[in-house]
């Protein structure tokens, strides 16, 4: 029989389960919105997305060839379900408010006091370099630390970024992935808005995190923001993304495109927590090319939305370039998590790792899909993968499809996998231990993640520790 | 650009500003189909039809991922108003 502590914990426990809409699920009243386009797709709509935003004619052009190839493409039939997807009950383009702030008490109101809530400000002047935060289709606040914009430092949103540096985004635009890579980087590449834009110099290291922060408020909203991150040689960088959405019961849609060029020896390091509601289609293409002596790390987690499918990438064009992807996926009810990742060795000597790690309940399915190449000529290359999951009860489902090609005799290349379930055993150890049911189970799921906890920085690694124990709710039944 | 053919290999050749340039017609990012992709004339370039990566017809390097290996290039000559290419 429940103790009354055992009974507070589980009132409490639901209250914390309760709380996504009231957390992250809430929404906003859309007055005062300076413009929201009519839902649907067509070239009237991607025109008048360049239009409004007073685009260079190269941008326009840019959009409307990928509409042709989004629209010449066929929706992808693998990996999740994308078919009750409808392009056309989405609003491609929405506008909350007039301007960019660098300060957060011009920012609206009710869109301030979303990301009070949210606790951005805090963060920023906690424990961040520089802060972006994106509501609906455009940037509303941005700032970045004095010190590091005397040092060339340049973070600010991909709008502004096109407009006052114009040539150096032209550079680098699409070139790592171009509109026709896949139906929805076209998607993108025609309707994007937002996003980030970084360059650091050479040998400028940003010791803390810059962050993004990436809030949806509409119903059948589309977010299409396009990241670029250029770090010169033997620079340092930091990148964090985070987002939430509210709870409805249609379906939004989010799909990325993340750029980063790592020249010689620098290193990005790119973390995503990424919590959308369970309404969103979350579709990203993320693609980092690491030259001669860089590092590139992604360290993506994935816990919230309907279904996302997200394998960030890296190109090892370098000698010696190194790569780490650690993937951390949660799928519970009515989730797919379709997540991975993509290491290719295209020179000598390069190294990498990919560790994922995936938890599935309540009927949720985890997907680990990734590739790991080993180009000709890309001798003495070394690389690990491990791909680990955890099934809590008998109605979840993951799957593993791990592609490995090699082309080079020497390589070193070594590919572990596992699936498991909380064991009885486990959980009973643990409450001779004094833990009730909830709490061994908690710490199973909290070691069993750890290798990916402990890349955060402190203040992510409680956060992301708190959403999974928010999300174990009721795990044990 | 015109395609031709020989000892099985296929092969686009092009007339960049009146210089010609000939590449294997096979992306080196997934092997498929590349000479009929869009032709750009000034920049000398080709995009791959299947997933876009823009390749330097004057060297074979693609400018854009997701290819990054070059394709095959051959040495082009004009001879009695004939165009001959080196295999």
């Amino acid at each position: 029989m429940a103790t009354p502590e055992a009974v507070a914990e589980k009132r409490e426990l639901a209250g914390i389960n309760a709380d996504y809409k009231e957390k992250f699920g809430f929404h906003d009243p859309e007055t005062g919105y300076a413009y929201k386009a009519p839902k649907g797709l067509s070239r009237e709509v991607v025109e008048s997305i360049s239009e409004y935003k007073d685009e260079p004619r190269w941008m326009r052009d840019f959009r409307l060839k990928a509409l042709e190839h989004f629209e010449s493409r066929p929706t992808p039939t693998w990996g999740g379900n994308l078919g009750q997807i409808d392009f056309e009950d989405i609003h491609y383009f929405v506008r909350a408010s007039e301007k960019n702030s660098r300060d957060w008490d011009e920012v609206p109101e009710d869109i301030k006091n979303t990301f009070d809530r949210l606790g951005i400000p805090e963060a920023e002047r906690k424990f961040l370099s520089g802060v972006g935060a994106q509501y609906e289709s455009e940037v509303v606040y941005h700032q970045v630390n004095e010190k590091l914009e005397a040092q060339g430092v340049i973070f600010t949103d991909m709008d502004t970024a096109l407009r006052e540096h114009e040539d150096l985004v032209r550079e680098y635009w699409a070139t790592i992935i171009p509109p026709n890579d896949n139906k929805l980087a076209a998607l993108n590449s025609a309707v994007w808005s937002g996003g980030s834009f970084v360059y650091v110099p050479a040998g400028v290291k940003v010791e803390m995190p810059l962050q993004a922060y990436f809030r949806i408020n509409t119903e059948n909203m589309g977010q299409f923001e396009r990241t670029l991150i250029i770090a010169e040689e033997g620079s340092d960088v930091h990148y964090i993304e985070g987002c939430t959405a509210p709870v409805y019961s249609t379906d939004s849609l989010h799909s990325a495109v993340v750029e980063i060029m790592a020249k010689p020896s620098a290193r990005v390091r790119y973390t995503t927590v990424q919590n959308w509601s369970q309404n969103v289609y979350n579709l990203v293409t993320k693609r980092a090319v690491a030259q001669e002596k860089a590092t590139m790390e992604w360290v993506d987690c994935n816990l919230g939305s309907k279904l996302t499918m997200k394998y960030p990438s890296i190109y090892l064009l370098g000698q010696e370039a190194h790569g780490e992807i650690l993937s951390i996926a949660f799928a519970g009810e009515g989730q797919h998590q379709d997540a991975g990742g993509k290491i290719i060795h295209a020179a000598p000597r390069t190294s990498s790792s990919i560790f994922s790690k995936s938890i599935s309940k309540d009927g949720g399915r985890a997907t680990y899909r990734g590739l790991l190449e080993v180009a000709d000529g890309a001798t003495e290359s070394r690389s690990k993968v491990v791909c680990d999951a955890l099934l809590l009860d008998e109605d979840s489902r993951s799957d593993t499809y791990p592609t490995i090609r090699i082309g080079e005799n020497d390589a070193d290349v070594g590919h572990e996998a596992t699936v498991s379930k909380i064991g009885d055993e486990q959980v009973f150890y643990l409450q001779s231990h004094g833990l009730d049911e909830e709490e061994a189970s908690k710490m199973i799921v909290n070691g069993f993640i750890e290798p990916v906890t402990k890349e955060l920085p402190m203040e992510y690694a409680v956060e992301l520790n708190r959403l999974i124990e928010l999300q174990m709710e009721g795990s044990i039944g | 650009m015109r395609l031709v053919e020989h000892d099985g290999v296929k092969i686009g050749v092009f007339n960049c500003d009146g210089t010609l340039y000939a590449i294997e017609d096979r992306c080196s990012h997934d092997d498929g189909p590349l000479a009929e992709g869009e032709f750009d004339g000034s920049t000398c370039t080709v995009e791959c039809p299947r997933h876009g990566s823009l390749f330097d017809l004057t060297t074979g390097r693609p400018k854009t991922l997701p290819a990054y290996a070059p394709v095959r290039t051959f040495t082009t000559a004009v001879v009695d108003d004939t165009i001959v290419l080196e295999v």
